[in-house]
């Protein structure tokens, strides 16, 4: 998957004799909903071996691993930073002791619940009220919304622009899919490895279209905030290894959306991204000692 | 009672032929004889629930059934209700379900749309018949109010996309709790929950009734004594309804199904697991009513 810009921004000012055309938001969305339906008529067809084969290879990582922690231990629930080196694999990144509410982590979690908004409404009035409202109704994120309320009003207001900035790359890049797509935001994934010792998981950000079995129909979405695109990849293939484990087969296709740039990509899922990511994942969990979660 | 974990993918296919698969031959004699031992379970449990000094009516749900198994290490203090976008999804998913069902919209998104003009509007007109959810949502500014649509939406699209809805023979049940109030004990009631209630036959083609229930959390040990304590309420229903069939569990995030047939081993887990359940009750009454809600 390769980052690119919206073609409007691509084509060289200037060389028309017409008017330089004022960017148009639509164009960008209906670029990125054409390259998601591009071939939709012909959706793949996977193994139905596949997913077996992959589950297999991680069940017996997951196996040792749980040899190496003792059968006793507690269930370990890694979500996509366990593809990473770190301190903390952990599902649900959260801060250190000393910075419980890391910037950027925030930053991702008010851009979220704003994607799911623009998906949601097609609009976002005032971007931080938005996104703090949002929140407000999740109760796993009060103490997040607790430190936002309390943040002086500086901070607050230093905020506030990037959010802005994040929006309108957000409602530029999103398409505005029908109902009958069957959009839904943060869709949980959750594989459970070793008899439930062991889980993979993760959320989507976005994903469309109808499950159907032993064809790969769903198409999903990923956004990336402002961390390295490469690594924002990486976790989109993650989370089409653990559609793979949950339906039996991938999503058809994947578009990374980057908040920050206002650029995305789109590319087909291949066995081979499959096959490297479930490679990756094993690595990782070989790598896991009895201490290290 | 069925042997434990079916890894299957949660196509549609999957889903609902595990709800829908015909009964065997000896299914209903099996339950004709299950219902008659069945007599002695609402003596038995209203035995259990004898009142205790400061403690006040055992309602019990799905919820306490849940806490009540759970090891000790994986137990978390009990929260106040409050609604949230994660309490209030199930109600609005369900309704938005049904207007799929009935052919009233043609995508959760509009149903959902539906659900919550609707509970807006029976809340700002005051209508008898808005409930607190309603009133919630009226009250939301409209971010808050498309956070809860989003996640009622996500909600009702997997269940939506799970199930094969071609393959009833007529329209199933969406979303109806069953309670069952002790004849025994005024101290007593228990409820089942099911997202789907629908009828599978056995070979002679005689009807028996069947439950899809949305599970979440993690995969856990006690999951067949849950679905067994639901079991148990259906059994104790069935006089005014249909033969009880079989349960089936089903985790969204992860695809993975449990099946519970509906037999006499389902019943003594069931049992045992509401017995544990009420031995395990020391709750007041006002906390035992957040709990309540909070699992509704």
């Amino acid at each position: 998957m390769v980052l690119v810009a919206p073609q409007q921004e691509q084509a060289p000012p200037a060389q028309s004799e017409e008017p330089a055309q004022v960017a148009q938001p639509a164009a960008a969305r209906d670029e990125v909903l054409a390259l998601l339906r591009d071939g939709s008529g012909q959706r793949p067809r996977f193994d139905p071996g596949l997913s077996g084969g992959l589950r297999a290879w991680l069940e017996d990582a997951a196996a040792d691993l749980v040899a190496r922690r003792g059968e006793d231990a507690a269930p370990l629930f890694l979500g996509p930073r366990l593809l990473w080196d770190g301190p903390a694999p952990a599902a649900d990144p959260a801060g250190r002791p000393d910075d419980p509410f890391p910037a950027e982590w925030v930053r991702s979690c008010l851009v979220r619940a704003l994607f799911t908004q623009v998906v949601t409404t097609g609009q976002v009035e005032d971007p931080l009220g938005d996104a703090l409202d949002a929140l407000r109704v999740d109760p796993s994120r009060a103490d997040m919304v607790r430190h936002l309320d309390e943040l002086p009003q500086a901070a607050r207001a230093a905020l506030a622009p990037s959010l802005r900035t994040h929006v309108e790359n957000l409602m530029h890049l999103t398409p505005r899919f029908a109902p009958a797509w069957l959009p839904r935001t943060h869709d949980r994934v959750a594989i459970p490895l070793a008899g439930g010792r062991v889980v993979l998981s993760g959320v989507f950000d976005l994903l469309v279209g109808a499950p159907v079995p032993g064809r790969a129909t769903l198409c999903a979405l990923g956004l990336t905030t402002g961390g390295r695109w490469a690594q924002a990849r990486t976790a989109l293939h993650y989370l089409a290894l653990l559609e793979t484990l949950r339906s039996g087969t991938p999503p058809f296709r994947l578009a990374l959306l980057h908040s920050a740039a206002g650029r995305y990509g789109v590319e087909d899922v291949l066995e081979e991204h499959l096959r490297t990511i479930v490679s990756h994942v094993v690595a990782r969990l070989s790598a896991l000692g009895p201490g290290d979660v | 009672m069925s042997d434990g974990w079916s890894c299957r993918a949660s196509g549609s296919r999957g889903l609902t032929g595990a709800l829908l698969e015909p009964f065997g031959a000896a299914t209903r004699h099996d339950r004709a004889s299950m219902l008659d031992a069945a007599r002695q379970i609402p003596r038995t449990l209203a035995d259990l629930a004898v009142p205790r000094p400061g403690g006040g009516s055992f309602r019990l749900t799905d919820h306490h059934v849940r806490a009540a198994l759970a090891p000790p290490e994986s137990v978390t203090a009990d929260t106040p209700f409050a609604w949230s976008a994660r309490t209030a999804r199930r109600a609005l998913g369900l309704t938005s379900l049904r207007a799929l069902v009935t052919g009233a919209v043609r995508s959760p998104i509009d149903g959902m749309a539906l659900a919550i003009d609707d509970a807006v509007r029976a809340a700002r007109q005051g209508e008898n018949a808005a409930s607190p959810m309603d009133r919630w949502l009226a009250g939301l500014p409209p971010a808050s109010r498309a956070a809860v649509q989003a996640g009622a939406v996500t909600w009702a699209t997997r269940v939506w996309c799970a199930v094969d809805w071609t393959a009833f023979e007529e329209p199933p049940t969406i979303g109806r709790d069953h309670w069952w109030d002790s004849p025994h004990s005024s101290l007593l009631a228990l409820r089942s929950r099911a997202e789907i209630r629908s009828v599978a036959r056995d070979q002679a083609g005689s009807p028996l009734s069947v439950h899809l229930v949305v599970l979440g959390g993690p995969r856990r040990a006690t999951i067949k004594f849950e679905l067994s304590a639901a079991a148990v309420v259906e059994v104790l229903c069935a006089r005014r309804s249909l033969p009880p069939g079989r349960m089936v569990g089903w985790w969204p995030d992860s695809g993975h199904l449990v099946t519970v047939e509906i037999d006499q081993l389902a019943l003594h887990d069931g049992v045992t697991a509401v017995a544990r359940t009420l031995a395990s009750v020391t709750a007041t009454p006002a906390e035992y009513e957040e709990a309540t809600r909070a699992a509704a």
